[in-house]
């Protein structure tokens, strides 16, 4: 499920990569703006890395899709430069005004790197309400998130992961790097999947196996008409001669409709009581001089 | 006090529409009688279904009108917003209007999704359908092929009678039909569309939460629902829907944080929400994500100030979706209160253990039992059976099962 994930191709989602110290998802993170940028353009919106940074892990790939809004160089605007984007310019006006000022036509994509270090800045309700203006504004076709769980008491976590389309959550497990997926539908069906996983020096996701404690439930059905002395099978031929059986009480076409058509008036049974019915339950034979 | 009904008698019923009496029941004293709602049979109150029969069971007959019943989560809210659903779907049928308020969807994306009443029996405002005549033969007489007698019996009722019955059942499979959604009233309130204002914050509650009490008391007013009003045109109920209280998208710190800064925002809305209701013809439920809430005194407040209260635990996504004791079910369910309305003591459920289990026509919950036992352990001992079984069993070939004969 990892693969649909990065390479789907709907929209309106928000999905949030959850990791830990033990397990960094900013690789993983990488690989979604690796798979989008062949079609898309992509915005960053980036904290904890520096562009320098991003350009050394996604060499080899075009970089003018990529709009690069740099918040590490001086996230609380001390140096007081211009271009930077500071932190507390996080919300959802701001951002629709720089997203639609770089890309023109098409909804970009948004990439926030990470949202750790705007909750540090921002309080949950307002991050959660900028990140759903955001989703339904028609500026942003998708959103994808970093989110260090480890940094968090566990009910932001929770609230962001509520709030949240998709979510992955990576840790480091004996064979690789599990993930945890959890993905809601809009049928309101949620789906999950844990898999193993590496990414190799090109940002490609490799998906290994499932985690071997994943429990298989197997579920052998025995057939019933197997080992019998008797035979309890339909060959093809009988099987067509069952179906083609009439059952009873199917009349023909003819039969029907004629049977539907009286029911307009004609064949009505008119009963009108005559003497016989005017039946005396005290006076049964009718022969008492009263 | 929420509205009783003075005096036991049923309310007039409007006769099965197949047959169409005029039958009007001589009450001997001025009741209320809206369509959809029936006295209790306990206490006299006024009860409106909730859209889900065996909930309805649950809570003693229906919801009381002038309460309000709590809804805690699920993980993913997906059976939560189903019961909501269910409640604005039930309204719908029998005609009262509708007030729906969410921050994260738009109430028009919810009420889009409403569930699909079947109706059988039951007369629905459709736009005049003549009942179908045997003018067109061959397709009606291919449509059934047993019951084809009763093909040209009328599909649609023209009369215009409501409901008689209690609780209806809906489709899960499919949504209701626009005609008849747009037949009632419905008002929204989407929190996006009322941008906060930066007051003073010198008050308990949070914008968010004042805008909506103000919403729906401006609604009752002008609307009607007060109790108070005098009786000259026919009464409704009107059915609140809160969708998600509490979560962050409503400025609620509650779910966010160990020692939230507005602990008594959401217990003051509630408090509010309760005298406005006790004194108007309405019935809210509010859904809650209690899973989020870190902090139990404070879901333990919010559940005080609630009438009624369940409480939702589907197996989706924990460990208990795998064990056998829970595979006919989807989920748990858990009273945590019933009501007390005019009374000392209150019908407390007989069974504790509740499951619930969303099937296509019909949200059933049940008392949870355990499956008989029918494994290789329960055995016999006696040797005779035991030869016997192995009999059978190299005739069968069945492999494990345990034929016992």
């Amino acid at each position: 499920m990892l693969h649909e994930l990065i390479h789907g191709t709907d929209a309106g989602w928000l999905l949030l990569i959850q990791d830990s110290c033990s397990c960094s998802g900013r690789r993983l993170l990488w690989s979604f703006i690796k798979a989008a940028i062949r079609d898309e353009v992509v915005h960053v919106l980036s904290f904890e890395s520096s562009e320098d940074e991003m350009k050394e892990g996604l060499k080899g790939l075009p970089f003018e899709r990529v709009h690069f809004h740099d918040g590490h160089s001086d996230p609380l605007g001390w140096t007081g430069g211009g271009t930077a984007f500071t932190v507390d310019r996080f919300c959802s006006e701001e951002v629709t005004c720089r997203v639609k000022q770089s890309s023109q036509l098409r909804p970009a994509i948004l990439v926030i790197d990470s949202l750790s270090w705007i909750l540090r800045h921002h309080s949950t309700p307002a991050v959660c309400q900028t990140l759903q203006q955001l989703k339904r504004g028609g500026a942003l076709r998708n959103i994808v998130a970093l989110l260090h769980s480890d940094l968090h008491q566990l009910g932001t976590a929770a609230s962001l992961c509520h709030l949240a389309t998709s979510v992955i959550t990576v840790a480091a497990g004996p064979n690789g790097n599990e993930a945890k997926i959890t993905k809601r539908l809009k049928s309101g069906k949620v789906l999950q999947d844990e898999e193993i996983f590496t990414i190799k020096e090109d940002l490609t996701v490799i998906r290994q196996s499932k985690p071997s404690n994943a429990v298989q439930v197997q579920d052998q059905e025995t057939d019933p008409t197997a080992n019998l002395t008797f035979n309890l099978r339909l060959s093809d031929a009988e099987r067509d001669a069952k179906e083609k059986l009439p059952l009873p009480f199917v009349f023909s076409h003819q039969k029907k409709a004629a049977l539907l058509n009286t029911g307009a008036g004609r064949g009505r049974i008119t009963y009108e009581p005559d003497a016989n019915d005017d039946y005396d339950q005290e006076d049964p034979d009718d022969d008492l001089d009263v | 006090m929420a509205a009783s009904v003075n005096s036991a008698c049923k309310p007039s019923t409007e006769g099965n529409p197949l047959n169409t009496t005029s039958f009007q029941k001589k009450t001997r004293s001025k009741i209320l009688s809206i369509p959809g709602t029936r006295p209790s049979v306990q206490n006299g109150q006024l009860l409106v279904s909730s859209g889900v029969t065996s909930l309805d069971y649950l809570l003693g007959g229906g919801l009381a009108v002038g309460t309000v019943l709590l809804i805690e989560e699920d993980r993913y809210d997906s059976y939560s917003r189903m019961i909501l659903k269910y409640f604005l779907a039930e309204g719908v049928v029998c005609r009262h209007e509708l007030f729906l308020a969410a921050a994260h969807d738009h109430p028009d994306d919810i009420f889009q999704e409403l569930p699909d009443p079947i109706l059988d029996d039951v007369a629905m405002y459709k736009p005049v359908e003549q009942p179908r005549l045997s003018c067109d033969p061959q397709d009606s007489l291919d449509a059934m092929k047993i019951a084809w007698r009763y093909q040209n019996l009328p599909k649609v009722q023209s009369a215009l009678a409501s409901s008689s019955r209690f609780g209806h059942y809906y489709d899960v499979s499919k949504t209701m039909e626009p005609e008849i959604r747009q037949a009632a009233k419905c008002h929204h309130f989407y929190l996006a569309e009322h941008p906060s204002q930066s007051t003073a914050t010198h008050s308990l509650m949070l914008h968010s939460y004042s805008a909506l009490l103000k919403s729906i008391e401006e609604v009752i007013n002008r609307e009607g629902f007060q109790v108070a009003e005098p009786m000259t045109k026919p009464r409704n109920i009107l059915r609140i829907g809160l969708h998600s209280l509490g979560s962050a998208l409503w400025g609620d710190d509650l779910c966010c944080r160990d020692n939230p800064k507005h602990s008594h925002a959401l217990t003051t809305f509630l408090y509010g929400l309760r005298a406005l209701l006790r004194t108007s013809l309405a019935v809210a439920v509010v859904t809650v994500p209690s899973h989020l809430i870190q902090n139990i005194s404070q879901m333990a407040s919010i559940t005080r100030l609630c009438d009624n209260a369940i409480a939702l635990e589907s197996f989706k996504g924990s460990e208990r979706e795998t064990n056998p004791l829970y595979k006919d079910y989807h989920g748990l369910l858990h009273v945590r209160q019933v009501p007390h309305l005019n009374c000392l003591a209150s019908q407390l459920p007989d069974h504790k253990d509740l499951a619930f289990k969303l099937k296509r026509k019909q949200f059933t919950i049940e008392r949870l039992h355990l499956p008989p036992d029918l494994s290789e352990t329960v055995s016999r001992v006696s040797r005779v059976e035991l030869e016997g079984a192995s009999m059978v069993t190299s005739s069968c070939g069945s492999g494990t099962k345990h034929l016992d004969f």
